[in-house]
């Protein structure tokens, strides 16, 4: 029963992360229906960006996350205008495109820069743990998962109560309507990309204290990321949460129970099962 | 008729011009044998992802069952490699009868990622199913037999073993360029609706097309594991070669006979010739490329050239030559 707490546990932990990064590729989704490809790309970005920043100047990556909140931003409005907005108007298949090869390059330049090799950081709290009830939380994992809390619900509180994130649930459900109503669709979607971009470099900071990182790491977190966003349907960003849950939880169990070499798997599993029985989500309509 | 006849001569001078190759670049074998090889393996991503829309991010799982096909036959039961080459062709295109059956219902991003996500499971497969695939470690095939007496761990005789898949690949691709299925491709990847109501059955047809792709993938896997002779998961179900295989399509020229070819030459050329500078960063330039590509000539590299052509011969447009000395 314990070994049963402790890996449903350590799932919830994990699906915390997955949920955070999932959440920036619905929101993107969402607001300009497009597939980020380059998703797990920025979350590399971010986990570099936080390695050089303890290396070089001893920051904590939890301090400095609001850096890396504020270049998230920056960089992904950036991206937005140099390389989607100009082809927002194209069939999908082009911002696919489009995304791998802006991937590529973010990938390919960290390799340049920083090698191939592993490189992690050593924190005083890398290995600290917490038990409760005989049940044992690794410490970086459960400090995470509360500063993914208050980052959604941070997410929540600008997507509901502000100007801008009224003006990108606008553009999300109707951006003719949303045009008409004087709403520069444009902005919405450069900072929807920005925001979505942060919060992959976010996940990335948190999880440098736990995880080693290596330029192709990217690769990894994109899947996760569509695997979590299909899971709770593209474009809602709620149900992104839940189906981070449920992907960290599944990996756990399937890896304790099944068979650990399949851990990935069983992600993909499910996820095509969604893809194929409910196009939708598991939660219903979409909804940013 | 003519055009016809015109694509199908530049086809036979392309494949005579690759026959000299070995001749000119005779220290540069390996790199010869690989480009030819892609450019066959990208001309068959085509049949799907060009001629008929459907953007695919898991063609390795093809050139894997294609490679794992032919050498598991070899070595578990000696079947000499000719057998194992059709064996995994047959094998593909039962599997992308299924695979295209239950992901086709899907449209645009989500076909796309539902290829990753089958090709994904696939390469976990074959790590984790040690006792059949040989798991991460790999397979090696030490030895194959020798048809006509030719070692088919030479690289000559690789080098025109993949030249002539090749031409089979680029007859595939010019056979869709007149034929009326080539046309339904083309319908269902400009419209699919209104294919369907000029009478094209989309599923059926887009069903096809992936088998097409498949098996012709599926040879130049089973090539592939020959030119390797020892090769592991991560290597031939790799993400990043079916990444790799579409964008030569894509940066060549999507939906045309010669473009992935030309793709092919170009990236593995540039790949080999600025390896010496970026080390393992060379698919930079493949990531740059695509960029231009998608933002500046969305025909590839193919319908960039028509384009500048048609701007350098024609007059610019808006002003009507021929208009002007009718008027009275």
């Amino acid at each position: 029963m314990t070994t049963f707490l402790q890996v449903l546990m350590t799932g919830i932990l994990t699906g915390g992360v997955y949920a955070l990064v999932g959440i920036g590729l619905s929101l993107i989704f969402g607001v300009m229906r497009i597939v980020n490809f380059a998703h797990g790309e920025f979350v590399a970005l971010g986990m570099y960006a936080s390695l050089l920043l303890f290396q070089s100047l001893g920051i904590d990556p939890y301090l400095a996350i609001p850096l890396i909140t504020v270049g998230g931003i920056a960089l992904g409005a950036v991206v937005e205008r140099g390389f989607i907005a100009p082809i927002i108007a194209a069939p999908e298949h082009v911002s696919i495109l489009m995304t791998v090869g802006v991937g590529l390059v973010i990938s390919n330049l960290l390799l340049f820069g920083f090698g191939a090799h592993p490189q992690s950081i050593f924190t005083w709290y890398s290995t600290k743990t917490v038990r409760v009830a005989g049940v044992t939380f690794s410490g970086p994992l459960s400090v995470s998962f509360l500063i993914t809390l208050a980052v959604i619900l941070g997410l929540y509180w600008v997507l509901t109560r502000t100007e801008i994130g009224r003006a990108m649930r606008a553009t999300a459900q109707n951006r003719d309507a949303a045009e008409l109503q004087g709403i520069n669709t444009g902005v919405a979607r450069m900072l929807a990309f920005g925001i979505g971009v942060a919060l992959a470099a976010v996940s990335g900071t948190l999880l440098l204290p736990v995880l080693y990182v290596i330029p192709t790491i990217g690769g990894v977190f994109t899947l996760k990321a569509f695997v979590v966003t299909v899971l709770g349907g593209m474009g809602n960003v709620l149900g992104a949460i839940g189906g981070g849950l449920i992907l960290g939880v599944t990996e756990s169990l399937g890896a304790a129970y099944i068979s650990s070499g399949y851990r990935d798997a069983f992600g993909l599993i499910a996820f095509l099962a969604v893809l194929l029985l409910r196009p939708a989500g598991l939660f219903g309509k979409s909804r940013v | 008729m003519r055009d016809r006849l015109k694509t199908l001569a530049w086809l036979g001078a392309v494949l005579v011009a690759f026959t000299l190759y070995p001749w000119a670049f005779p220290t540069k074998l390996n790199l010869g044998v690989v480009i030819v090889l892609f450019a066959g393996m990208a001309t068959a991503w085509d049949v799907l992802g060009g001629w008929a829309g459907q953007l695919s991010l898991g063609h390795a799982a093809l050139v894997g069952i294609g490679g794992y096909t032919l050498a598991l036959l070899s070595l578990r039961a000696g079947v000499p490699p000719w057998w194992g080459l059709l064996a995994g062709m047959a094998l593909t295109g039962a599997v992308a009868a299924v695979w295209g059956w239950i992901v086709f219902r899907l449209r645009g991003p989500y076909f796309v990622l539902s290829t990753i996500a089958v090709a994904e499971i696939l390469r976990l497969v074959a790590i984790n199913w040690k006792d059949l695939t040989g798991g991460a470690e790999g397979l090696f095939l030490r030895e194959l037999p020798r048809p006509f007496g030719l070692d088919l761990f030479n690289r000559t005789v690789e080098f025109y073993l993949v030249l002539a898949y090749l031409g089979v690949a680029l007859l595939v691709a010019w056979w869709l360029s007149w034929s009326r299925f080539g046309y339904s491709l083309q319908a269902i990847r400009e419209d699919q609706d209104s294919a369907m109501a000029m009478g094209i059955n989309p599923t059926r047809t887009k069903i096809l097309a992936f088998m097409v792709s498949a098996a012709l993938t599926a040879m130049g896997g089973s090539l592939y594991a020959i030119y390797l002779s020892f090769f592991e998961p991560h290597i031939v179900l790799d993400i990043g070669l079916s990444v790799e295989l579409a964008l030569i399509a894509y940066i060549g020229g999507a939906g045309t006979v010669f473009g992935p070819t030309i793709g092919a030459v170009v990236l593995l050329a540039a790949g080999d010739l600025f390896r010496n500078y970026f080390q393992q960063a060379n698919l930079l330039i493949y990531g740059i490329l695509i960029i231009l590509v998608v933002r500046f000539a969305p025909e590839g590299m193919v319908g960039g050239w028509h384009a500048l052509v048609r701007r350098l011969v024609r007059p610019a447009p808006g002003v009507p030559v021929e208009v002007r000395g009718e008027r009275p």
